[in-house]
């Protein structure tokens, strides 16, 4: 048996990982010689071999649910393509893109004139692409020998390889500290020296607070003590942070941001890289995925699509628009051309489906924290899929271009931006429902995450406990959960899992007043107990069976 | 003799282990998660014990323990899925839960040369492979773990 070595496209840690072909089936292979995890994988990254060898895998060319050959979809798709004029098309991509398929993209649109070229990774995370001049990525060598170090958001479960080296880190000598600031107490903040739990969606105000206390000549005109009520802190939590972080002793700042737990993502990026600028210490955005953006913001094509000026969508990439269930009223009205390697199991929308092969299955370059990454095909092509260059083909042959980055922006502008974010009324409500992030991709990424977690207090007012389930009403979706009570979240507050679509739909779509890109943040919900109880899940162990 | 030690300063409860599991025997996780408190997951797996529950509790006598190499085995063949084994096991490590009609037991991957495939996978390292002495030096957690009132599987 002879393993296939690549690095793992599952987030941007840059781990090695590989798998041996038995002539059968795919199995992991762990490569301990690797620099970056020594062949350690996190549960994603354990599940390469599955998602190479799903069943569901799609394998043919679909028109509205049906087979057809790929020559039907070609001269089908060429065919919309001459029956609709530019400004009508939009293009989308998403995760699974490379660099330079991003590119390409770039250059295909400018080709047949169309502005509407749009990033779909809409995900928070993908605000680390704003920028704050004057702060440098940091290396695997500086995380290594961080002797303060400061995460912001449940890093730990973005990417559980790196936390290896932040615990080796924080162990090295008993001087070292490690400041956690988040609205949910996870498993990370119980290593954390400080943790500063925060109401949810206030992490930019706490941050460009610290950034003044540890700079204020950096970081002028913040009113600290606004700041850190509304985020719920006392002025002597942040003098204490800033304390173990203070811009003589070496360290890191690292970020991450989840699905329905930031209100305004890009001040969230540059609030952290503030900080991290303040106290003289590089950066880390940890993310699972990051893409350019594109000309065309989200949040300005679900307008088009709304106001009926997008006739055809081509769209390609990972989870979009699956994830998205609130858009499909939406999407249904438009021509779709899809172009992905997920397996669907009942497509959604109407249109052509053009399966591809995997990000494990070709080569590619794309970026890690550390750096420039090269991937190898894991595995040969399904049969029946083809390669996503061959479908760009039918659109044209443009020659790459760079991607549109966003300007760094000042200090300055982001104090301004979260003087300007403080404004904004929230509604008050009873529950606020927002995201919890976890690292789990078991059984292929298909867990079931029925689970909402209640905080001990608010669990005697609903009068629930383990066994009990609720139903929670968002604006957008309803959904039933089993609670689980638990002190992670503060009073008023529920969390749920936000992998799997039928939570994610409990999220609608915002858009952030600050940037007008979309933002998916917490949101208010209504909470009822239905008459469900589980057995299965008792606190009695006698009734686990 | 060696035992799959966990090292609770380094586990995060990321269930990296457990995925690990499945992915080597098609589905079937032996080795899981408890809940040792609300913000704490750590793995759970096998102990190995010396006088094992599970195998007194067997009513076919499937499960043995091999006294030169410690591990304790469960053959699949004959299992029948009664669960004995797992209402037996003090750790509740055994999962009650049957995958293809069977109760899953952790063999320390006796098969595979570089050793349990959850250790090798581990993010943090903190599931590691080592000789029995290095263990009872770290017994902490797992006293730490077997008389916690409210650890309880997820």
């Amino acid at each position: 048996m002879q393993a296939t070595r690549t690095t793992c496209p599952f987030c941007l840690n840059g781990c090695t990982s590989g798998v041996d072909w038995n002539g059968v089936e795919h199995k992991m292979h762990y490569f301990p010689d690797a620099e970056v995890n020594r062949g350690r994988l996190c549960p994603r990254g354990n599940s390469a071999n599955i998602v190479i060898d799903h069943r569901e895998r799609l394998c043919r060319p679909l028109l509205d649910g049906r087979d057809i050959t790929w020559s039907e979809a070609e001269a089908l798709v060429r065919s919309w393509l001459s029956q609709t004029k530019p400004e009508e098309l939009a293009i989308v991509f998403s995760r699974a893109r490379s660099v330079g398929e991003v590119r390409r993209m770039h250059g295909l649109a400018r080709e047949l004139g169309t502005p509407n070229l749009v990033c779909g990774h809409i995900e928070p995370e993908n605000s680390f692409n704003h920028r704050l001049e004057g702060v440098a990525n940091a290396t695997l060598a500086q995380v290594e020998s961080s002797r303060a170090m400061l995460l912001v958001g449940d890093v730990f479960s973005t990417s559980p390889v790196a936390s290896w080296r932040i615990l080796d880190a924080r162990y090295a000598d008993r001087k070292n500290r490690l400041v956690v600031i988040d609205s949910i107490r996870t498993r990370q903040a119980g290593f954390a020296h400080l943790f500063v739990q925060v109401k949810p969606g206030t992490e930019p105000f706490v941050l460009v607070a610290l950034a003044a206390l540890l700079d204020p000549e950096g970081v002028p005109g913040v009113d600290v003590d606004r700041f850190a009520s509304i985020a719920g802190i006392s002025r002597d939590t942040l003098n204490a942070a800033a304390k173990m972080l203070g811009p003589e002793v070496h360290g890191f700042v690292g970020s991450a941001m989840h699905t329905g737990r930031v209100f305004h993502p890009a001040l969230h990026s540059l609030a952290s890289q503030l900080v991290a600028k303040a106290a003289n210490k590089p950066f880390v955005g940890f993310r699972e995925a990051g893409l350019p953006f594109g000309p065309m913001r989200f949040a300005d094509l679900r307008n088009a699509m709304v106001e009926g000026r997008i006739r055809m969508l081509f769209w390609t990439g990972g989870l979009f628009p699956y994830s998205y269930s609130e858009l499909l009223p939406e999407l249904s009205k438009v021509e779709h051309l899809v172009a992905t390697s997920i397996f669907i199991p009942d497509p959604p929308v109407r249109g052509v489906i053009l399966p591809l092969t995997a990000e494990l299955e070709r080569a590619s370059v794309g970026a890690s924290y550390w750096g420039t990454v090269e991937r190898a095909p894991l595995a040969s092509p399904l049969s029946g899929t083809r390669e996503f260059s061959q479908v760009l083909d039918w659109f044209g042959r443009a020659a790459e271009t760079n991607e549109i980055l966003p300007k760094p922006a000042s200090a300055s502008e982001v104090v301004a931006m979260a003087q300007k974010a403080a404004g904004f009324v929230r509604e008050t409500a009873e529950w606020l429902l927002i995201g919890e992030k976890k690292a789990i991709g078991l059984r292929g990424f298909h867990d079931p995450e029925d689970r909402i977690l209640v905080n001990r207090s608010d669990a005697a007012k609903l009068a629930v406990s383990d066994a009990n389930f609720i139903k929670v009403q968002s604006p957008s979706a309803a959904a039933e959960f089993r609670v689980h009570v638990s002190d992670t979240v503060p009073a008023g507050v529920l969390a749920v899992g936000v992998n799997v679509h039928r939570n994610r739909a409990l999220f609608p779509l915002a858009v952030d007043e600050l940037t007008g890109d979309v933002a998916i943040t917490p949101v208010p919900v209504s909470v009822e107990k239905t008459a469900r109880v589980s057995m299965a899940h008792s606190e009695n162990p006698s009734v686990w069976i | 003799m060696k035992r799959i030690v966990l090292r609770l300063d380094y586990c995060i409860g990321c269930r990296s282990c457990e995925a690990a599991c499945r992915s080597r025997f098609k589905g079937e996780a032996r080795i899981g998660v408890a809940e040792v408190n609300s913000t704490t997951l750590l793995a759970q797996g096998c102990r190995h014990c010396e006088e094992p529950l599970c195998a007194a509790a067997c009513p076919f006598q499937v499960i043995v323990r091999n006294p030169d190499t410690g591990v304790v085995r469960k053959s699949d063949f004959h299992c029948v899925g009664c669960r004995s084994c797992a209402l037996a096991c003090p750790f509740g490590v055994i999962d009650p839960g049957l995958v293809r009609h069977m109760s899953q037991k952790c063999t320390l991957c006796s098969d595979r040369p570089e050793g349990p495939r959850c250790v090798t996978s581990c993010p943090t390292g903190a599931l590691q492979f080592v000789e029995e002495p290095e263990k009872v030096e770290k017994r902490i957690g797992a006293r730490y773990l077997s008389r916690h009132a409210h650890w309880r599987r997820t």
